[in-house]
Order: structure tokens, then sequence, then C-alpha cells
């Protein structure tokens, strides 16, 4: 900024020359083509407001390259973007499932803590299956997890259970006005595949639909209504941690953060989509934390749905208990979700 | 039960609703009349009253919109095919700069709600990013009126009904 300041005396100066023109042709067009009374037109349209404001102001108004627009730099800011999902999309949507040393060998070189703390994970869990890193990360990592979770245990009982929180989160989207026409489709689908995994479908099948386009980001969208849904039903209760996060109103949250498709998840979102449709996620961080004292260990987070979101459903207290470790583990590293499996 | 879903199959359906529902609701906004191609279900055209009290009050704006076959999961292409000046607005090509067009987009968007938001546009120009740079420079010089006569002779010379 101090910068500017030293060379913007001239370039203002070229900048108002310009202006000038501009604004000559501006008065002229006008006055071809408006029938303002001939006084109106004398006035010097461009001379600064009297408020002042103008002189204060210029400098911040024309920057030193102001006819680059920031369009320009938009479609700088769209080509970077473009180039990270062309990256992103060398991994599919949802990959195979490699043993856990897969991980090791890929921090080879690392850090010690990072090391450690893979070994220390290697006594839980056996393996993990990566996800594309394209913004949709948790939500396809869950789907894939949850779904897989049902192909393989055919519990009736969960199948029951989550399916009355998905006509729960239908009606709230529906007390929330939006339009059944622009939802209904990807809950459609979600309930397409629960239907699927719990009778015939079997995981090689699993595998191919989560990694087509259609399918996948159908299924991530329901995912996004449902989180919307929870968090503007709950708008009190979230408000504070969207302020936090964003410094925006829940609606432009929503509508900015949430539902568009790529946009990365927050514990909001986590919080939100485990409480609409009762299911725990435990979260474990891969990072480099670590405490002074006492051994290190992996940290992690379960999200437990809270009670008041199952309110509605009073017979919610299903054969699995109040308190149940997640069937869910999500391997967290700055910025990507994939799944753990346990040993 | 399997269904074997493709893009342009659901992005079909989805158009098909969109298109019975603004047949049952064409009373309901009178600032817009949107239109399917007869013969091509992802080409649309809107008619758009510019809003009141702003420049393009009293014009009324062709949009065009173009679908793609992944639709609502992207966002459809629109632009204006009637001349305007508008600091978000290509001044040539009509491209409109919108968020909910690009990276702000979502399928809970409809044809009809995107008509709505391109009219919010009008109304609230966002000079600070704009494709319509001489617009966009007038604003932000605080030159209202300067705006205010260009947008509004476009709109006499481009939106409005030539009479006699």
């Amino acid at each position: 900024m101090a910068n500017q300041a030293e060379v913007s005396p001239r370039k203002r100066k070229a900048v108002e020359d310009e202006l000038e023109m501009e604004a000559s042709s501006v008065a002229a067009m006008t006055t071809m083509n408006m029938n303002q009374p001939a006084a109106e037109e004398s006035e010097p349209i461009l001379s600064n407001p009297s408020d002042g404001a103008g002189t204060s102001g210029s400098a911040e108004i024309w920057p030193g390259e102001y006819e680059w627009s920031c369009c320009f730099r938009d479609d700088e800011i769209m080509q970077q973007q473009s180039a990270i999902r062309e990256e992103a999309a060398k991994v599919p949507y949802v990959g195979d499932k490699d043993p856990l040393s897969a991980l090791e060998a890929e921090f080879e070189s690392g850090d010690p803590i990072l090391k450690e703390k893979i070994r220390l994970l290697g006594e839980q869990y056996a393996a993990l299956r990566r996800t594309r890193g394209d913004g949709n990360c948790f939500f396809r990592s869950f789907m894939f997890a949850y779904l897989e979770h049902i192909l393989v245990t055919k519990d009736a009982d969960e199948v029951e259970r989550i399916t009355r929180k998905v006509i729960q989160c239908r009606l709230t989207l529906q007390s929330l006005g939006y339009t059944e026409f622009t939802y209904e489709d990807f809950f459609n689908i979600f309930m397409e595949q629960l239907e699927s995994v719990m009778t015939s479908m079997s995981i090689e099948e699993l595998l191919s639909r989560s990694r087509d386009q259609c399918i996948s980001d159908y299924v991530v969208m329901f995912f996004r209504f449902v989180t919307s849904g929870e968090i503007r039903k709950r708008a009190e209760f979230f408000e504070p941690f969207i302020a936090g996060l964003t410094n925006t109103s829940v609606d432009q949250f929503c509508k900015s953060s949430v539902e568009p498709m790529g946009e990365e998840c927050d514990h909001v979102h986590i919080i939100a989509m485990t409480d609409a449709l009762g299911v725990s996620i435990r979260v474990v961080y891969l990072d480099r934390s670590s405490c002074d004292k006492g051994e290190l260990a992996v940290n992690h987070h379960d999200f437990i749905p809270t009670a008041a979101s199952s309110v509605g459903s009073s017979s919610s207290s299903s054969a699995s208990g109040n308190i149940t470790e997640p069937f869910i583990t999500l391997l967290y590293r700055p910025g990507h979700y994939d799944i753990l499996y346990r040993r | 039960m399997i269904t074997l879903l493709h893009d342009y199959q659901a992005s079909r359906a989805r158009l098909f609703k969109e298109y019975k529902e603004v047949q049952r609701e064409k009373s309901a906004d009178p600032d817009i009349q949107l239109v399917c191609d007869d013969s091509n279900i992802f080409k649309w055209t809107a008619l758009i009253k510019g809003p009141s009290e702003t420049p393009y009050e009293g014009g009324v704006f062709q949009l065009a919109f173009s679908i793609p076959e992944q639709y609502p999961l992207l966002p459809p292409q629109v632009r204006f095919l009637t001349k305007i000046f508008h600091p978000n607005v290509h001044f040539k090509t009509g491209e409109i700069c919108l968020d909910i067009l690009k990276n702000a987009w979502s399928p809970a968007w409809t044809l009809q709600s995107v008509c709505r938001a391109i009219i919010a546009l009008m109304a609230h120009p966002e000079p600070d990013s704009p494709l319509n740079c001489d617009s966009g420079n007038l604003l932000r010089s605080g030159d209202i009126r300067g705006y205010y006569s260009m947008a509004r002779m476009y709109t006499r010379l481009a939106a409005m009904p030539k009479k006699g």
C-alpha cells in the first residue's frame, strides 16, 4: 500500500487525464441520447463530488493497474482451480483399500512425529481408503464408509432408523421453503443406494458406483442438502460457530459454503450432518501436534449426534444402545479426509 | 431396481420438472417469462423486466440459457441477448459475472431463481468485480449520474419498444 502511494501521484494524473477524456465522451453521448435540459449537461460530470470522497478515495479507487479488473484475476484463480482439479482427478473419487503401510511409505522421509503417529495408528487400524481431494472428500468418505458398513453388516435396524431420519430431513427442507424438485432426486439416489447395499449389491458394485461421477456426486449433494437443512433448522445453535468461522450469516454460509459442490467441510458441517442423520463419526487427526509431556498419542474426536436432534423420532433408541463407539472412522490430515479401517 | 443413471437423463428429468413448474406458476412472477426451446430442453430463453427505480426500469431484457448435461450439478450458462450497460455484464458478449453462476452454484437454484438473482444484480451492481470496466469505473469513481445516463441510454436503445 505504501509503495502504491509513492507511485500514485503521477499515475493518478495519467488516469485522471484519461478519465476526463472518458467523461467528455460520456457527456457527449448522454447529450446525444438523453433529452435533458442543457443546463444540466454543462455540469462537469466527473468533478470530484463535493463531499470530498473523490479525492481521498481516488488512490483506492484507481490502484496502479486499474484496468485489470477483478475478472482477470478471477480467470487466473479459475485456471489455478482447474489445475488443482486436474491434479486431484488423477485419484478416483474413492480409491482401493490400501494397507496402512501405504501411508507409512508416503511419509517415509517425513517428520518424525508423523512417522511415530502412523506407527501408533497401525496398532489400531489395518487399512485406509483414499478419496479424491476435490473439496467433497468428507462427504464422499462418509458416503462410502456408511454404505459399506450397511453392505457388510446388513443391519436392518440401522437402515430403518436412518430411513426415518432421511424422511425427517426431507420435511425439514420442505418446511424451510426449498422447492421439492430441487432436492428430491438427490434424496432418491441415496435411498436407492441404501436399498441396494442392503439387498444385492456387491462391494465391487458399490465401489464402481462410488466412482461413477453422477451417482457419487448425487449422493454427496444429498449430504450437502441434509447438512444445510440441519444448520438452517437450528440456526440459533449454529450461528455463533458460523460467525467465528466466516463472519457471515447462517443463510449466506449455507448458500456459499455448504450447498455448492466442492466446498470443504468444517466442524460445523460434520456436527450438522451427524446430528441430522444420527450417525456417529470418529475422526482421527494425523498432524504434527504433540504434547511436551507424556507419550505421543494420536488424537481423535468422536462426533456423537446430540440428543436434541433425535427428539423427533421417539423410537430411535435402537438396539445399538445410547453410547456406542462410532462405526465410521475417518482419517483427517490438514485439509483432507480418508477412510480408516479398524483391525 | 438398479437405475443406470446418466447425467443427461438426470438433467432432462430435472429440467422437465422445472418446465412444469414454470407452466404452473406462470403468473406468480410477472417480471420473469421463461420459455423452453420447442425442440431442445437444454436451451431456454427468458424475458425479464428491468427492476423499478433503476436505469433499467421499463426495459425488457432477453436472456439465453444454455444448460450443460451435468445440470443441476453444474450451473446453466446464461447471458444477456439484449444489450445492457452494467458493471457485471460483458458489453459485447452479454456474459454475466455472478457468483451463483460460477463457484457458488448449487442445485438448490432453479432457472427461475437464477432469473430473480439476475434481476437483483441489475438493481445492485457490484462495481468491484466488473466485466464492463467503463461501467464499473463510473460507479467506483462515484459518478452515479454518468453510470445512470449511460445505462438509461442503452435501456432506451435496446430494451424498449420503439415509439412511432
